[in-house]
């Protein structure tokens, strides 16, 4: 039997692998997509949900976002929320090893008039400014105990060095920086891979877009207004991009350790190894929590340092100071992550360690977390598109609460990057691009052929799967100009 | 004319026992090799180490080297040719990667470099252990040409039958080859780069493994000999050599149903095949092999 047949729909957008499905599962599995998007799903996606939720600890159901696809252990697009009093586990393979990637918006008081006739030396000096690439290192010289201190800190290490503003803080997941952070964790491996690469994109589906809201979509205007969207064919930038090789780095050393322990000193068995965890509640589960926060305080400090780039260069090519340009953040927010969340289960409040990968938080209106300038309305969520079709700012709903508020992160892939190269040529899809309006830069041909429009799943269709679930609601779609691919 | 510089990519999940392949090869393999890693790890300690545009390049000793990428792969990949000219270069992958992406760029963006094998390294106790096979992990046995099934010490006898049919499931092409501790004869696992003479392997460390030569100085039909290629039985996992076909010699490198020729010069055609129990086939073989011979 087709495991599509072992799907029970719930709702329109809620389809369930109930837990009998398979031996040991806990929980059921529950994929969030409208009917086209499961349909279009690989198989593997709904082994390695179901696989999830036989994780100890994992609470009401394991859940996988309308863009899911698969990836190492969990989909991208997995969530799964752990009762830490219940032995719950912190997994790698469920954040991700680019830890933090997420993604930044800021708006500008331009429009698209004005960028037009400056577009190609903005997007050339943004790819000289904010190295891609691989092995890209970064502007900001660092020593290995400058690096540490940076990862503790996270963006406040940057804005103390002058690289942003104080408000840029606020308007940042977590404000920047998520206490508990521990260097000592950290192994020297990770700190060589990263000290040199605070300020770069990265490579694969990294990128860094010049954008414009035009008017016809402006899906809610006075929420677009709350987040700063405000003029017609306004420009605003947005980016993508995470932890670089120090996340990959912890990532690695801690699926080691695991692997050690799991099944020896905690008595855990998992179907897929890729899966290997240990209880938070455990020396090595805290001790990898506090590093991987050390990854998400590195990626928050790399957005930071990056946004403090991207004003450089506007300003350089408008003769004009950011201020004066309003180039102000509407929202950072991660989409490879686990956290300490309350959450109510059953009526009775539960702290959870809440993995996201490729999963956005999504907090709706009146909670403790949002941003204060946002708590009215609810957390920002960006959602990036493929560089031909475009990217949503969507806002968190007061509904989202099965999936412990968590949305799409992106478009999600439907066909592999080997795939794709096969089809479509860089170069080429550069010239097509730029005939279209988008002006783009690579450090990589091939690359850039990874990132065809086509070889990713239809972002409208994600984003009406998420508004029709209520897990999110989207305010604005932004159209792509200018890119500068990782 | 000098052969393109023969890539070797060795993948697997991590643990499985990679580095380990990397010092067994760089113990039995009498050559200037460049090992390509994201760091050097263990296999570099205290050595001195010279920082390129696009790599990091450390000297193992015996001419051999260790690089870690800063830039681009295939920029890395042309500064380490420009910079030390290696005589073969070994692509580590980490435990987390996805090998078909590295493929592609070696087959389309590095015109100078033969891809020779995709190696992976899979470990019979994990097979045992976990039921499941990860996405990654099921990505790192699809792409192989040779699947080192390691640690078979870990694992019952019988139990490694059933591992090497699940294997041949997810890649019925790829040859397995069963090691302890990666111990594999490097004959086996590379293909010939620019030596000038075509090595026998010892078959020190898998007994089941034959091999046989052949040497001629007759010239070959192109068609005839690719069609020989393609029909080498499925027990054949190398056969390499130089042939002298009618149109010019030719390098030969044949892994796992997948072979290239390319120029080389050479006046004797010398050919030398390595497979699971191919003594049998021994004499089929080199009869399809006569029928080429373009002028009798």
């Amino acid at each position: 039997m087709a495991i599509i047949d072992s799907l029970k729909k719930i709702s329109d957008t809620v389809w369930e692998l109930p837990a009998t499905y398979k031996e040991g599962m806990r929980v059921p599995a529950r994929i969030i997509a409208t009917e086209k998007l499961v349909r279009e799903m690989d198989e593997t996606v709904y082994q390695q949900i179901s696989n999830v939720a036989t994780l100890p600890g994992i609470t009401r159901y394991a859940l996988c976002m309308p863009d899911g696809h698969s990836g190492y252990g969990f989909p991208i697009g997995g969530v799964a929320a752990m009762d830490v009093g219940e032995g719950g586990v912190i997994s790698p393979g469920g954040i991700g090893f680019d830890i933090n990637c997420g993604m930044r918006l800021l708006t500008t008081n331009l429009t698209l008039d004005d960028v037009k006739p400056h577009l190609k030396e903005i997007v050339d000096l943004l790819f000289q400014r904010v190295p891609a690439g691989v092995g890209s290192h970064g502007f900001l010289k660092l020593s290995h105990s400058d690096f540490r201190d940076l990862v503790e800190q996270g963006a406040r290490w940057c804005i103390e060095h002058d690289y942003g503003w104080n408000e840029d803080l606020e308007l940042t997941e977590e404000n920047g920086c998520i206490p508990g952070a521990d260097a000592s964790k950290i192994s020297e491996r990770a700190i060589e891979r990263g000290y040199n690469q605070v300020g770069t994109l990265g490579s694969g589906n990294h990128y860094l877009e010049v954008q414009v809201a035009r008017p016809e979509d402006v899906r809610d205007k006075d929420l677009a207004a709350k987040f700063g969207i405000t003029i017609p064919n306004q420009i605003v930038v947005m980016f993508h991009c995470g932890s670089r090789g120090f996340g990959h780095q912890v990532a690695t050393d801690y699926l080691q350790t695991f692997l050690k322990v799991m099944e020896p000193k905690y008595g855990i068995k998992i179907l897929d190894r890729e899966l290997a965890c240990a209880p938070l509640d455990s020396p090595e589960g805290r001790d990898y929590f506090a590093a991987m926060k050390c990854g998400l305080n590195m990626s928050f400090a790399n957005r930071q340092v990056i946004l403090h780039r991207i004003r450089e260069v506007f300003s350089e090519v408008f003769g004009r100071s950011a201020e004066d340009l309003g180039m102000r953040m509407v929202y950072d927010v991660a989409h490879n992550t686990a956290k300490l969340e309350k959450h109510s289960v059953d009526g009775k409040e539960k702290t959870l360690l809440v993995h996201r990968k490729g999963a956005t938080r999504a907090f709706g209106p009146g909670h403790d977390e949002v941003a204060a300038r946002y708590r009215d309305i609810g957390q920002p969520v960006i959602i990036g598109g493929s560089m031909e079709t475009g990217s949503y700012l969507l806002v968190g709903t007061a509904s989202g609460a099965d999936t412990f508020f968590s949305t799409a992160h992106g478009s999600g892939r439907t066909m592999s990057r080997t795939k794709a190269r096969k089809q479509w040529h860089g170069k080429q899809l550069q010239h097509d691009l730029e005939a279209r309006g988008i002006y783009v830069r690579s450090t990589s041909w091939a690359g850039l052929a990874e990132e065809a429009g086509p070889a990713y799943k239809d972002i409208d269709e994600v984003i009406a799967a998420t508004e029709l679930a209520g897990i999110s609601k989207p305010v604005a779609r932004f159209t792509p100009i200018g890119n500068v691919k990782g | 004319m000098t052969p393109r510089t023969p890539i070797t990519l060795v993948t697997g999940p991590l643990g499985t026992g990679k580095t380990t392949l990397l010092r067994h090869i760089l113990r039995t393999r009498p050559a200037k090799i460049a090992i390509v890693m994201n760091e050097f790890g263990e296999i570099a300690i205290d050595t001195k180490v010279i920082e390129g545009k696009n790599v990091r390049i450390a000297e193992l000793g015996g001419g051999c080297v260790c690089c870690s990428l800063v830039g681009e792969f295939e920029a890395a990949v042309n500064e380490i040719i420009e910079k030390v000219a290696p005589e073969m270069i070994i692509v580590e992958t980490t435990g987390l990667a996805e090998p078909e992406a590295l493929v592609f760029n070696i087959q389309e963006a590095l015109p100078q470099c033969r891809l020779d094998g995709v190696v992976s390294v899979i470990d019979a106790d994990m097979l045992v252990r976990f039921p499941e096979l990860g996405h990654t992990t099921r990505l790192q046995i699809e792409g192989a040409d040779i699947l080192l099934l390691n640690k078979i010490d870990l694992v019952q006898a019988t139990q490694i039958e059933p591992l090497e049919t699940k294997l041949r499931e997810i890649n019925p092409t790829a040859a397995i080859v069963r090691t302890e501790r990666c111990q594999i004869d490097p004959e086996l696992l590379f293909g010939i780069g620019r030596e000038k003479e075509v090595a026998r392997p010892q078959h020190r460390h898998q007994l089941d493994f034959e091999s046989f030569t052949f040497s001629s100085d007759k010239a070959f039909s192109r068609d005839c000999f690719s069609r020989f290629a393609n029909g080498l039985p499925a027990s054949v996992v190398r056969a390499k050599g130089f042939i002298r076909l009618t149109d010019g010699a030719q390098l030969f490198n044949f892994v796992a149903g997948r072979w290239e020729l390319e120029p080389f010069e050479s006046d004797r055609t010398e050919l030398v095949f390595i497979g699971k129990k191919i003594a049998a086939k021994k004499e089929r073989i080199l009869h399809a092999l006569d029928e080429c011979v373009a002028e009798k």
